[in-house]
């Protein structure tokens, strides 16, 4: 891109330069830092074409007797998370709105942002030594930190609805109970669903990682594959898993737009 | 009923945080049945007076009695009793479009069935038969079943005073109901309010911008400004004058329902 | 049920629920769960009886053992250089890429066909199956954490942006062409501009998403602070485990701060 420098031409670089020249200087930096040389760079295609040739053909019978099992656990242990995180989030949603419970809310902002600081990875760290090896602590961790993300969104679509109906239960005499049932929760649920199932399809990548700490579903399988060097039996985690992945974005998606429609 | 539907301001003061003034000291007494049109420009304190009778904005001072009762200032069930029997209509008919019209209707039976029935959606056959009546004096009752929010601006507002009738109110308060919508429905609105006031007889205070409409359909016709009361009389009284004193201005075509859509 | 609208005529009658769409989906739903549930062995029971366990873990995590803090500067700054080689070549090949799944720039269809599906597959794979591979590929260390973190960049980088691109407005792109301007000439007079701003939010968003990833890459032996963690916890030392949580919680939180009040300031 070329940079204009049609005010003062004399005077030298323009700011976008600078940040180019800067961001350029710090990636070299980097990049010797970790050893990625011009030489290494070029040695890569042929490295990375090599093991690519490892992978055909992929060892289907593994796939099915192996790999299909640990894929339906990583969808289970998404699922099982959602539905945890959907559960916590929707009451804690209304709670985090401004415009409806403007003391409270901040303090449910403030847990909601802890709970998205932690990687699901780091919350499977500890959860696996309380509840045990398995697909249980990577549902709970997947929950836990979805119920962040979840209370962030749902918050924000319960403050930008119109507050108009609330009011009017109310002017009816209705409580604030009320008023959520018939005035914020039928403008809020389809949004919010909508984000439940976008979630879903996160953590069913969220989940297929989470056997590299043993927390169940296809990630261990795939470490070990590598870690033993079949690559056949990797070649078919990659192909079912990006199959699965696929065909649950596909539904999903079209789950969503027929929600917000 | 009819003591019910008496309204008595008494040094009613309401002053918003920012300092503004609301209302300024107003007495003022409504006697039931009455079909009285507010006027004034904006910022004239219209607003705050509807809304402080059934206390969505609560009086910084004075008092305001509803059928001997004085309004509580503060949220919670005595305030909710009262308002079971004030019902309100608004510029921007605030329903809940993703509701179907009815159950849109029967948020005006809240306060008068059980909580868990409200909450579950669960109303008993004589509050439907209610709401469908409600329905049926604004005239669409055949839209029950739409979704509100697919209606045109004029049947979503019909639904707000079916909500409002649904109440069984022996006061309906309505702010501004025909300020969004265009003439041929705004007469319409104004006949069916007027038309409610006399066969039911429920007190019903309207704001209205429009000095032609408020002189075409109020019986009683009451002025603010800087929220002061500064006219009080019948419609068939008013004066040029009048009006002058209330707006500060001569009235011009903006003021005019009629004038303005020909211009 | 509808013995109002029965009593009187004229009154429509409500209209049948879609029955057969509501228990499906109520079906599906509750059939989901309850596979899910039972085949990971979700139980509250096993949660309650665990829960003095996880009391003792959590006691012995704290205090972290901060007297291991000099030993993770390394690895940290290592993480960060993961980050920003990943992002920078990543966001480099995302351009190309996110040009061509433009739908109102793609010199053709068969092109934006093929670079579309390219980019879905791609975002399919989560960054530590990425990590596995390439430090199956190139070995243990720090070159595979930064490669997988390059087609992290490109998968999120080049979705975003080639939504933006097909937002812009065409008018000047198609005056650049009337003009006798190549494709190219369009691309960068016509079109990249207007959609320049979007690219340096989306760049830095990633930088964000990297620096947390390649705190996590190390797991699977890709290089970072990840690698202290993974052998930390295989010999479940816990108050380093936090110790090294709460430190990779703190460079992302500054990260993020920075990162924020950059993006903020150019919208």
């Amino acid at each position: 891109m070329t940079v204009r420098t049609t005010l003062a031409p004399a005077a030298g670089m323009g700011w976008a330069t600078q940040v180019t020249l800067f961001i350029a200087v710090l990636f070299l930096v980097c990049a010797w830092a970790i050893d990625l040389t011009p030489a290494a760079l070029a040695n890569l295609p042929r490295q990375m074409a090599t093991v690519l040739s490892f992978f055909y053909p992929a060892d289907l019978n593994y796939g099915a007797t192996r790999v299909w099992p640990a894929l339906l656990e990583s969808i289970q242990i998404a699922w099982m998370g959602t539905i945890i995180a959907a559960m916590l989030s929707l009451p804690l949603a209304l709670l985090g709105a401004r415009t409806l419970f403007p003391r409270i809310a901040r303090l449910v902002k403030l847990i909601s942002a802890t709970a998205r600081a932690f990687p699901e990875i780091l919350l499977a760290i500890y959860f696996v030594p309380i509840v045990g090896l398995g697909a249980f602590a990577g549902a709970l961790a997947i929950g836990i930190s979805s119920v962040g993300m979840l209370t962030k969104l749902g918050s924000e679509v319960v403050e930008s609805i119109d507050m108009g109906p609330v009011e009017a239960v109310q002017a009816a005499g209705g409580s604030r109970l009320l008023a959520l049932r018939y005035a914020v929760v039928p403008q809020v649920l389809p949004e919010i669903v909508a984000h439940w199932l976008f979630r879903f399809e996160l953590n069913i990548r969220a989940s297929a990682v989470l056997g590299v700490v043993g927390a169940g579903g296809v990630g261990g399988v795939l470490l070990n594959t590598l870690r033993y060097r079949h690559f056949e039996k990797a070649a078919a985690v990659l192909l079912l898993t990006i199959l699965v992945v696929l065909i649950i974005d596909m539904v999903s998606g079209a789950i969503r737009r027929r929600l917000l429609r | 009923m009819t003591d019910k539907a008496a309204i008595r301001f008494q040094g009613a003061r309401v002053v918003y945080p920012n300092g503004a003034v609301g209302l300024a000291g107003v007495d003022l007494d409504i006697k039931p049945g009455e079909f009285v049109v507010v006027v004034g420009s904006s910022g004239a304190g219209k607003s705050t007076l509807l809304r402080s009778v059934n206390g969505l904005t609560p009086l910084t001072s004075g008092s305001i009695t509803v059928g001997g009762q004085p309004v509580p200032k503060k949220e919670g069930r005595e305030l909710r009793r009262l308002r079971a029997g004030v019902g309100m209509i608004f510029q921007d008919f605030r329903i809940t479009r993703r509701l179907s019209v009815m159950t849109n209707v029967l948020v005006g039976r809240v306060a008068h069935v059980p909580g868990w029935r409200a909450m579950l959606n669960l109303w008993p056959a004589a509050d439907r038969e209610i709401a469908f009546r409600a329905l049926e004096r604004v005239s669409i009752a055949d839209k029950a079943w739409v979704r509100a929010g697919d209606l045109s601006g004029g049947q979503q507002q019909r639904v707000g005073i079916a909500r409002a009738l649904a109440q069984e109110p022996a006061i309906i308060l309505a702010d501004e109901p025909v300020a969004s919508l265009d003439p041929v429905t705004t007469h319409q609105i104004m006949r069916d309010l007027v038309r409610i006031n006399q066969e039911l007889g429920i007190t019903t205070l309207v704001n209205l911008h429009f000095l032609d409409l408020a002189r075409r359909y109020g019986q009683r016709i009451i002025g603010l400004k800087a929220g002061e009361l500064v006219y009080d009389g019948t419609a068939d009284s008013v004066t040029q004058a009048d009006f002058k004193n209330i707006y500060g201005r001569d009235p011009d075509a903006g003021d005019l329902l009629d004038e303005s859509e020909a211009s | 049920m509808n013995e109002a609208s029965r009593a009187a005529p004229g009154r429509p009658l409500r209209p049948a629920r879609n029955w057969t769409l509501i228990i499906a989906a109520v079906g599906a739903v509750s059939l989901m769960t309850w596979w899910s549930a039972r085949g990971i062995g979700f139980s509250l029971v096993e949660l309650a009886c665990n829960l003095p366990g996880g009391r003792r873990l959590l006691v012995e995590s704290w205090p972290p053992d901060w007297s291991f803090f000099p030993r993770l500067l390394g690895p940290l700054l290592e993480t960060l250089q993961i980050a920003v080689v990943g992002t920078v070549i990543g966001g480099i090949l995302a351009i190309p890429i996110a040009v061509l799944a433009a739908r109102n720039l793609t010199p053709g269809f068969l092109v934006w066909f093929v670079d579309r599906n390219f980019m879905n597959i791609l975002r399919t794979l989560p960054d530590l199956f990425w990590a596995m591979l390439f430090a199956a590929a190139v070995g243990f260390g720090p070159i595979a954490g930064a490669l997988a973190l390059t087609v992290f960049t490109i998968a999120v980088i080049s979705k975003l942006w080639s939504e933006s691109l097909e937002a812009i407005d065409m008018a000047v792109p198609e005056a650049v062409r009337a003009a006798g301007g190549s494709w190219l000439a369009m691309l960068q007079f016509g079109a990249i501009p207007q959609a320049l701003p979007h690219y340096v939010s989306y760049a830095l968003y990633a930088f964000e998403l990297n620096v947390r990833a390649s705190m996590i890459l190390g797991l699977v032996g890709a290089g970072g602070i990840g690698m202290v963690l993974e052998t930390q916890r295989s010999t479940f030392e816990y108050p380093r485990v936090t110790l090294i949580v709460l430190s990779v919680l703190v460079l992302v939180l500054i990260i993020e701060k920075i990162s924020e009040s950059i993006r903020r300031r150019l919208v």
